[in-house]
């Protein structure tokens, strides 16, 4: 299994969560999902070069597509869409606190 | 030496704590949803991580950075503080985007002032992007007596 299939069943499960969330709560919105990749995925382009330039961890040459960002697998990006994918949708998907409803709490909220 | 990129992943997640604290943006907003999206995002990424590991996709380095200590085969225990670092950030920087753009539309939209000028200054802003955030949620406006 190279790297590619493997973030393909995983990135399955947090798209279908996405669009479960998107049809069962019409949210999260579409525009802070997008800007939220975008500052996620330089912030791992940076990250995720120092972690494997002092060594962290280390890839299989032969699993990997080859494609990289600096000294990055790109196939490493798809942790970024995947959180983000996966964790707004499910924090939609769940029932919000029913003591937050009162006025006061929701403006504090925001 | 190497308890270096633990120590390094402590002080970032304390960070996110203090933001979170501070813009009640995660935990500090709904601290049993977040507690459920936080433990299931890592357990997820956990697993993302073992299949790679199992399938000899990648391995953990040979550092003098981390402790040493292995919660798996191949998975050291600074993974899975860096995966609370992905998943923390990831939510309080979702809700920080999602609630300065809902507050820059209704400045766009020029009607800001009229209806909140009476409520103060805060809550102006808020009542007029309040039409936008909790639009998904309640079809109805925003009106705080009505909720049920």
């Amino acid at each position: 299994m190279t790297y590619w299939t493997l973030n393909a069943l995983f990135l399955a499960v947090a798209v279908v969560l996405a669009i479960g969330a998107r049809v069962a709560r019409r949210s999260p919105r579409l525009l802070p999902l997008a800007v939220t990749v975008l500052v996620l995925f330089v912030v791992s382009a940076v990250f995720d070069n120092v972690m494997i330039a002092i060594g962290l961890v280390g890839y299989n040459r032969d699993l990997i597509s080859g494609a990289f960002l600096g000294i990055a697998p790109l196939e490493d990006f798809a942790y970024v869409f995947g959180a983000v994918l996966l964790l707004p949708a499910l924090w939609y998907l769940l029932p919000a606190r029913t003591t937050s409803r009162t006025p006061a709490a929701r403006e504090e909220r925001r | 030496m190497g308890i270096l990129y633990l120590l390094g992943l402590l002080v970032a997640l304390t960070g996110m704590v203090m933001l979170d604290r501070r813009f009640r943006l995660f935990f500090w907003q709904d601290a049993r949803r977040a507690a459920i999206v936080l433990v299931v995002g890592v357990l997820f990424f956990l697993a993302w991580d073992v299949s790679g590991i199992t399938a000899g996709i990648f391995f953990r380095g040979e550092t003098s950075f981390m402790t040493g200590i292995l919660v798996a085969t191949e998975l050291p225990l600074e993974e899975v503080f860096f995966l609370t670092l992905l998943c923390y950030l990831t939510m309080n920087l979702f809700e920080a985007v999602a609630r300065m753009l809902a507050h820059a539309r209704p400045m766009s939209g020029g009607n800001a002032g009229a209806g909140g000028a009476a409520r103060g200054g805060v809550s102006s802003g808020d009542e007029s992007s309040g039409g936008v955030s909790s639009g998904g949620v309640t079809s109805t406006g925003p009106r705080p007596g009505r909720r049920p």
